[in-house]
């Protein structure tokens, strides 16, 4: 634990970098994030899942 | 989903539902980093006021009739899953009519505003709920303003106070 106190303002600097870096990409224009949501159902469609969004898991026409 | 939202569109021009807003992960996807969904959520304001079921069956009686097909409480509209639900209490229906119009690509779409997704997600409370909440205090730019009146109106403020950091 000394090893993260020692580095308290280091690992907070990280998690407000970590913070920022998603609050820039919550900034992009719409069409854009619509583009990253079908990729990453493009990754997630073959990693199981419950039952009841099998159903309907699918890839968006856009 | 443009395609999707258009055909949503011509069903409120044509008085099939009255109001529609979109909900769920898809409206937070338009005030925060993406995150993963596969259906889309649309909150509406039926034609005629009725307590039952039956509010949906013109719904899906307009786009059976346009070919699209139900899957499960979904129906698949242009490649996408499209979950309609009517407006089920006061904060669901005052969010719909306080919806804003966003434009996607050429199209104009109805979106929560994010005030009104925050405390229906506050009121809802499910998991994946409580998770976004966080993501949206983090990320989120809502007015602060209008949400504390928005909690106070539906005594949602002490709930909500719950995922405040210290």
């Amino acid at each position: 634990m000394e090893f993260y106190a020692n580095r308290k303002d280091e690992i907070q600097k990280i998690f407000k970098a970590k913070e920022q870096f998603h609050r820039e990409r919550g900034k992009l224009p719409i069409e854009e994030k619509i583009k990253i949501l079908v990729e990453l159902q493009k990754m997630a469609i073959d990693i199981p899942t419950t039952s009841k969004e099998k159903r309907f898991k699918r890839v968006w026409e856009i | 989903m443009e395609k999707a939202i258009k055909i949503i569109n011509e069903m409120q021009a044509l008085g099939i539902i009255k109001k529609y807003a979109v909900g769920g992960a898809v409206a937070a996807i338009f005030y925060i980093e993406p995150l993963l969904t596969y259906d889309l959520d649309i909150f509406f304001v039926p034609a005629e006021e009725s307590e039952s079921l039956l509010t949906l069956s013109p719904v899906y009686d307009y786009l059976k009739g346009k070919g699209y097909k139900p899957e499960q409480e979904h129906i698949i509209i242009e490649g996408v899953p499209v979950q309609f639900l009517p407006i089920y209490n006061d904060l669901v229906k005052e969010a719909v009519d306080n919806a804003v119009q966003i434009e996607y690509k050429d199209t104009i779409v109805n979106v929560l505003r994010l005030e009104y997704l925050l405390a229906i997600m506050v009121q809802t409370s499910r998991p994946k709920d409580k998770q976004r909440i966080i993501r949206f205090l983090d990320e989120g730019n809502f007015n602060e303003t209008d949400l504390a009146e928005i909690l106070l109106n539906h005594k949602l403020k002490a709930r909500f106070e719950l995922y405040r950091r210290p």
